[in-house]
Parts: structure tokens; sequence; C-alpha cells
């Protein structure tokens, strides 16, 4: 009965896929809406499979297909691949509805039927990644996710940014690829099997080779710092949608990847732990640190989709850490805290990259310095907006705080860690990890206050409209989710089976409201109720102006300041003269840019490498037959004395 | 949810709700002393609040429900953090009410308000102050996260009661590493509330102002709100150093002597501890907003150090 539920869900989104392209010769809404309704068909049927499987504690297991013995693809669905499924239809579900009415505004006729079949592709493409029961099937749809989304990526070809970021993307997602391949088949040579298969923890260095594969492909698809800058390029140019799928789903597919070869196949060393820690410590700093600089809506939530990895990165290190120092309850309360982080992240930067589509929409740009006042115009959208911002900023009652308090409980217990070398190591990404929280809420105070409040910093802000009916309910899904999951954190953790020492946050949640009620009783009956409107005071200003606003680049200038070692500058001046004494001013330049570190020190240097060996390959592929026909005689002749010699 | 524990609830909120305004006002007096003034009677805090409530609100044109909502919210997480810290009798603790990171995140939900509010009316004065006060709260973050990971280093528990029951019963001043940790609660005390030498709160001058500045556009029952929130969060913060440092008196069950008593030491002590504030704000002039970072990295390392020794001793 389960079993079939998943065919229908891989049915619904194969209909999805087909659909569109049969009728792309016409340019018509209704495929794209049946399309997009297929989407929503399979997220319901998923989202109750995975739900049945995560109460039950069912496996549901499916060979798909079996050429040679040894090559085999199968689905097994047990309760990690469940949950992550949930992920995945949850957020399926509400980009779809959102996306029935957004894909009408797009430009680009029946290229949006190539879209909506895409997407699809791409949803189905990442169930069957989490579905996949053998490591030869995680990586072959692995590739198939990758190159879908590719498309979604290059949706807006003709623009030059777009074909820029659409070639980053690809390498970058090529080379996830490319280690995701060389770890699965060390891992083959090692085991002789494509099953996940338990290893014994001794470690050889195949097995340690593999596992750094492994954790480099997922790092690169997660987006982990250094290798993070392909998110700051894909979102902004990829269409509002795609990024809450890509930043929402895809990057927890990486996330279920690294979670999948820790639990079901290494027996990980401590230092596999420390060493995710450490990347995941240093993604969330510098991701949350760049975004506060990010003065591009969707850019700056690419890197707090980068940040908020890193805090999951940070639960998994623990995890693999605590399990080496045998602890278990608190390397189970860490995995935990990373997973449930996984799903919160998946809601609310979906809501947040929805809403911020919305505005990108009704504004028509992406600069946050171009926006403001939206809260008169788009009230359901700043609503929507605003909760997501409180979830991110890690603010109790809501979703975001349940989990980093599962991720901070395990950090305050680690004093049961012998070694005190890590206890205090831990301690000191325990301070980081604060660090980090704070600095993402101030991050979300200047994204809501420079979007959403004061006045309009420009024409097309003051003349937004609210979005219509279906780009509202999809985030609105999301954002019921993230209050609901936030106020029954415990009692949701209990009905799966965990107890979690987290606090009651529905007592928390009655109790703030009981606390407003108080307030809001005494000041029924105590205080005067005569409201007057009256302008801003501006310090003797006659009228006040956008300009005289505190901008968000304003907002961000102490945090710019003292973390300015971080944010590196680079000072141009080069000036030119008509005489030798330098009197006379010929021309010049002079400009202060932001040092793109990790562009120009590792990306830069390595692709250059990389052009400089293509051109020495080159030279021997001269395009004349003759040298070709050469090569080939010079082979056969190696070969035979080769094997004359040896075989 | 036991009676006690709702009895608790009411007698936590009414107490500190009554006794806030006092040492607002006590800080200010010893102020005053110091700079040879006589000063306002130490009723004056809950004069300006009656008076502010009878007041009308004013609402710039151009601000939303943000700033309408602002002050309920803000008093509202202010109180409910309010709850986690027993001011003068400890109940069991229930369902979590009591753990020191959610005090901690309470807070800063009021923060995020405040100043989502500073930025509504679209002043300079309240986006200065919102950026300032964002960027302060950051950084001393870690400071703050060491110093509450040592106490559950210490105390072996997370939540603030059996913080509270484990210090009374040992007694005053039970370990080294307890006074150290003292002196970084009172750092963060003075970062929090936003006093000399991280901001002060006299002035009105932009230069200086960091919460009065984000909350230059409230007026009437409003202002009233945020700066009762503002007194009950000082509270708070002091009754967090007290009970940890100098916890006897503290009541563990409900009995009325128990209680009297209780909060007749709690008062004596937050008399004293208020003015020992007003003393280290009139010893010093607020410091340039960029020096601060190394006055927290100072705190951080300080609160570290405790955790070193813990760790190695």
């Amino acid at each position: 009965m389960i079993t079939e539920l998943l065919f229908i869900g891989i049915a619904f989104l194969l209909a999805g896929v087909v659909i569109p392209l049969v009728t792309m010769g016409t340019d018509r809404k209704a495929a794209r809406t049946v399309s997009l309704c297929c989407t929503i068909g399979a997220s319901a049927v998923l989202a109750v499979l995975s739900l049945v499987i995560l109460l039950s504690g069912e496996v549901i297991a499916w060979t798909a297909y079996q050429t040679i013995a040894g090559f085999i693809l199968t689905l097994v669905i047990d309760r990690l691949a469940a949950f992550f499924i949930l992920i995945i239809a949850a957020v399926s579900g509400s980009v779809a509805i959102y996306s029935t009415s957004y894909i009408e505004y797009l430009h680009g006729g029946t290229r949006r039927n190539l879209l909506c079949a895409s997407a699809n592709l791409f949803i189905l493409s990442m169930v069957l990644v989490v579905a996949s029961g053998t490591t030869l099937g995680f990586f072959l749809f692995w590739e198939l996710m990758a190159a879908s989304s590719f498309f979604l990526v290059m949706y807006e070809y003709d623009d030059t940014e777009t074909k820029k970021a659409g070639i980053f993307y690809f390498v970058m997602t090529q080379l996830s690829t490319l280690f995701v391949m060389l770890g699965v088949i060390i891992l083959y040579g090692q085991t002789g099997t494509f099953a996940f298969t338990h290893l014994p923890a001794a470690s050889s260095p195949f097995l340690t080779a593999s596992f750094l594969c492994l954790f480099l492909g997922f790092s690169i698809k997660a987006g982990i710092i250094p290798f993070h800058k392909w998110l700051p390029y894909a979102h902004p140019a990829s269409p509002s949608p795609i990024s809450a799928l890509m930043s929402g789903v895809m990057l927890k597919i990486a996330v279920y990847g690294l979670v999948r070869f820790l639990l079901d196949v290494f027996a990980p060393d401590l230092w596999w732990g420390v060493l995710i820690l450490a990347a995941g410590t240093a993604s969330a700093v510098l991701g949350i640190i760049y975004a506060l600089k990010e003065h591009d809506i969707k850019a700056m939530l690419a890197y707090s989709s980068i940040e908020n990895i890193g805090i999951i990165f940070v639960g998994i290190g623990l995890f693999v850490i605590f399990t080496s120092n045998n602890l278990p309850a608190l390397a189970m309360l860490s995995l935990l805290g990373a997973l449930f982080h996984s799903l919160n992240h998946a809601f609310f930067k979906s809501l947040l990259f929805l809403t911020a589509g919305s505005v990108v929409y009704a504004t028509h740009t992406r600069d946050i310095e171009h926006m403001g006042g939206l809260v008169h115009r788009m009230p359901y959208t700043s609503g929507l907006f605003f909760v997501g911002a409180v979830a991110i900023a890690a603010l109790p009652p809501l979703n975001g705080f349940a989990s980093e308090i599962l991720i901070f409980i395990p950090f305050f217990s680690s004093v049961a860690v012998a070694n005190p070398l890590f206890k205090v190591l831990l301690f000191i990404c325990l301070a980081l990890f604060a660090l980090t929280s704070a600095l993402s809420a101030a991050c979300f105070v200047k994204a809501f206050g420079s979007v959403f409040l004061a006045l309009p910093r420009s024409e097309e802000s003051g003349d937004a409209r609210e979005v219509p009916l279906p780009m509202l309910a999809g985030p609105a899904l999301l954002a019921g989710a993230c209050i609901v999951i936030g106020l029954l954190a415990v009692q949701l953790f209990a009905l799966a089976g965990y107890t979690v020492p987290i606090p009651d946050m529905l007592l928390v949640g009655v109790l703030l409201l009981a606390m407003i009620a108080l307030t809001f009783g005494t000041l029924y009956f105590t205080a005067s109720r005569t409201v007057r409107i009256s302008g801003t005071w501006g310090c003797g200003m006659p009228s006040q102006q956008p300009l005289t606003e505190y901008s968000g680049h304003g907002f961000s200038e102490p945090i710019d300041i003292i973390f300015s070692t971080i944010y590196r500058t680079k000072i141009r001046n080069e000036r030119s003269f008509f005489d030798n004494a330098g009197c006379i001013f010929r021309e010049g330049i002079a400009e202060i840019r932001l040092l793109k570190v990790f562009e120009e020190y590792l990306y830069l240097p390595v692709a250059r490498a990389s052009c400089r060996a293509a051109k020495a390959v080159s030279r021997i592929h001269n395009g004349c037959l003759d040298t070709y026909l050469l090569y080939v005689f010079v082979t056969v002749l190696v070969m035979v004395v080769w094997l004359g010699w040896f075989a | 949810m036991s009676p006690e524990f709702i009895l608790y609830l009411v007698i936590n909120t009414a107490v500190v709700l009554g006794i806030a305004p006092l040492f607002i006002s006590l800080i200010k007096k010893v102020k005053a002393w110091t700079q040879g003034r006589r000063g306002p009677t130490v009723f004056q805090t809950y004069f300006m609040l009656a008076k502010l409530v009878k007041k009308e609100v004013i609402y710039s044109p151009h601000s939303s429900w943000i700033m309408r909502v602002t002050p309920i919210v803000n008093i509202a997480a202010i109180l409910v953090a309010a709850l986690f810290v027993p001011l003068v009798f400890v109940p069991e603790p229930v369902g979590g009410i009591g753990n020191i990171i959610l005090l901690l995140y309470l807070l800063a939900l009021a923060k995020f308000f405040m100043a989502l509010a500073g930025l509504d009316a679209g002043s300079s004065f309240g986006g200065m102050g919102s950026s300032r006060e964002m960027s302060i709260s950051a950084i001393i973050e870690p400071t703050t996260i060491i110093v509450f990971a040592a106490l559950v280093f210490v105390f072996k528990t997370l939540n603030i009661f059996e913080m509270f029951t484990r210090s009374a019963a040992a007694g005053t001043l039970s370990t080294p590493t307890l006074i150290l940790t003292g002196i970084s609660l009172f750092i963060i005390l003075i970062v929090e509330t936003s006093r000399i030498p991280v901001d002060n709160p006299e002035t009105h001058l932009e230069l200086t102002m960091i919460h009065e500045g984000m909350i230059l556009e409230q007026s009437g029952s409003n202002l009233a709100l945020m700066e009762l929130s503002a007194a009950v969060k000082l509270t708070l913060l002091m009754a967090l150093l007290i009970n940890l440092i100098v916890p006897f008196g503290l009541a563990t069950t409900l009995t009325a002597t128990g209680l009297i008593l209780a909060l007749i030491l709690f008062l004596l002590k937050g008399c004293i501890l208020a003015g020992v504030i007003g003393l280290f704000e009139s010893s010093m002039a607020k410091m340039r907003f960029f020096r601060l970072p190394s006055l927290f990295a100072m705190a951080f390392f300080f609160s570290t150090l405790i955790i070193i020794i813990e760790v190695f001793s």
C-alpha cells in the first residue's frame, strides 16, 4: 500500500515533466498550471507517505532495475529518507502553489513550459537521490539533480549575468558530482558492493580518501566555505521559486548524503568530526558576516543559507565527535538538532525566498537600498516575510530557535568529553556559534527594516502593489508550518519517539500571550486612548525625505568596521601627469572595492592552472589528420611492445 | 502545572514589576550624589510612568504595525524572561521554564522588535540606535554565552532555578570561579542594560545614544512600557547576579515569613548593587563606540579563562 504511494508520487512528477513538454507548440497557461498541479499532487502524496513511514518506522524497499549482479538500482525508504522526502514534498508543494501565479509574470513564452518540466524533473531527481538504496543509484540521480538544476538556473540565458552564473554553477556542481563519483568508486573498490553496508572501524587510507572525496562533494553542493561561491551567483540569477527549491531543498540533499554515509557506511574517526565541525563553524560565521554586507536581497539570503548549512554541519560534526567519545545520548541530540535544523531551514528559507521573489516582482529591483515602505503597500507579504525573519533569527517561540537550542544543549554539555583540549575547542566553537545567531538577528533586522519599513526609496517601491493570492498562499503554508513546528517542537519529537531536553515552547507561547493580555488589559483600563498622527521628529528639518533615512549600508556600517579584517578592501590609486613634477594631472583611476578573497586566491588560481593545462594538452591537437594517424600508429606500437614484454 | 508554580508566576511578576522602577531611580540618585546634586526622589520613576500612561500616544504617519505592537511584545517578552529568574522564591522548574539559553533568546526577541521599531518611523536617530544596538548585542553574544556555559559547567544544569537552589544550598561565594563569573555577569549587565561606558542612558545626543535613540519615536503609554521593560530587564539581570553570588535568604519553600524575609533581603542586596552600578557609572566616561569591541574582547578572554580554569582543575 505504501509502496504504491511512492509510485503515484513519481507518476505525478513524471506527468509534470511530460505535459508541458508535449504542449510546447502553443504558449498556453493551462499546460503549465496542470504541470504545477501535478507537483502539488505529488507533494501531497509523498508527504503522506513520509509521515506514515516516520511514525510507523516501516521500511519500504523496491528493486527498480538490475542488469548484472552488483549493478543494481533499488529504492529504499527508511525513516531518515522519509524525513528528507518530507522536506522535499512540503517545500515543493508550497513552491508549486506560488509558481502557478509567479510563472505567468515571467517572460519567455513557451520557455516557461521548459521551466515547469525541469522543475518537476529536479524535484523527482531529489526524491530519487534520497530514496536510492545503493551508492550507484545515489550517484546517478545526483548527476540528474545537478543537470536539471543547471537548466533552472539558466532560465534567463540571454542575460550576461545569468550566463556567467550558470557557467560558474555548472562547473561547481560537476566538481561536486566528480568527487561523489570518486568517493563511490573507491568505496566500491574496498567493499565490492554498491549497497550501503556498514564498514568496520578499522580505518584504511582508502576509506579515509573515500570519505574525504564524499565530504568534498557534499560540501561543494551544500555551499560550505570555501566552496560556497556558486550560491550568491546562482540564486540572484534564477527565478525566485527555483532559488527557494535550491536553497531550501537541494542543499539539504547534500546534508542527507553526508548523514547517510556517516550513519550507514563509515565508522567515523574523531578527526572527521573535528573537520566537519570546523568547516561548519567557519561557514556559519563567515556566511552571516558576508550576508550582512550584501545588498542584493537574494544574494543576502544565499549567504544566509551558507550560514545555516554551517549550523547543520556543526550539529553533524558534534554528532561524530560525541560518537567517538562514546557519548551516544549527546551524539543523538546533536544529530537530531542537525536534522531538525535542516527541516526548519528548508521551511523558513523557502518562505523568505518566495516572499523576496514577490518583493522583487513588485519593485523590479533586487537592491534593498531601492526598496522601503513596502509594509504599507504589501501588508500580507511583509507579514509573511516577518515570520520568516523571526524564525531565521532563531527567536522564540518559532522553529529556528527550537533547532538551534537543540544544538546549543550538546555544546553546553560538552563537559562530558574527556580530553580537556577538546573541551576548550568546543567552547570556542560555541562562542562563534553564538556570535552567528546574534549576527543573523542583526542581518534580518536590517533586511526587514530596509525592505519594508520607513519611506520608499525609489519610485518603483512607492508604486508597489500586493501580489495575487497564490503568491501569498504558498508562503503562508510555510509560515504556518514555522509557527506550528516551533510551538509544538517537544510534542512533535515525542510523537516521533524521542524525548529531547528542550523547553516546552507551547508553555512559553502561552506565557507570552498571557503577558500580552495582562499588559493590554492594564492599559485598557488605565491608559489614555487618545492617538495622534504627527510627523517623525527630524531634528528641525522641514520635511522628511527618504534620503535622510538610515539606509541598509548605514545599518551594517558598525559591523563592517568591527569586522573590517574580514571584509578586505583593495584600494587602487593610479595617476598620470603631463609633466614630470606631477603637477598637471592627466588622468587617473581611484577605486575602493571589496576583495573577493576566495575568488582571487582560490578559484581563479585553480581555474588559471586548469586553463594552462588545457592549453598544453591542446598543442597535441593540431587538427591535421596525418598527425592523428601517427598517434594511433604510435599507440598500437607501444601496446604491442608492452604486451610482448609483460603479458 | 502545580498551584505552587502558578503562585510563583504571580509572585515573581508582581515583585519584579513592583521594584524594577525603584532600582532605576536609585541608580539615578547615586549618580546625582556623586555629581553633588540632590537628585529626584527614589519614587520618581513611578511618577514618571504614571504620567506617561495618562498622556496621548503619537505615531508617525510613516510608521506601521511594528511601531504599535513593539511596546506590548517587548514588555511581554521581558516579563516572561523575568519568570526565568526567580527573585525571592524558587519553585521546582516546570516544562523548561528557567532554561538559561531561552532566557537569552527572549531578551533577544525583545531587542529584535525594539530595533525594528527604531527603523519604522524613518527617523535617522532611530536607525542609528537600532544599528548600534544590534552590533553591540552581536559582539557581546560570545562573551554572554561563554559566561552562561561557565555557569552550566559549575552547576551542572541548564536551568536557572536549579542553579539558584544549588547555590542557596551551598551558601555564599562557593568557588573562586563563581566570583570571576560574577564579574563577567556584571559586565554583561552593564552592556545589556545600555549603561556607561557602553551607552549613556541620560543623553539625547545623536553621537552617544543607543537605547534612547531606538525609543525616541515612542510616546505616551508606549514609552511607559518601553521604560518599564528596560527597568524589568535591569532587575532580572541584577537578580541573576545576586541570587547566584549571594543567595542567602532565597526562599525554596513557599511560606509567608520566608517570602517576606526573602523580599526584604533581596531589596537590600538589590539596593546595594544599584549603588555599585551608580558608582561604577559615575567613575568613568562613555567609551567611543569603536573602542567597545576591545572592552568586549577583554570580557571574552576573561570568561574563557574561567572555562579553562574549570576544565584543567
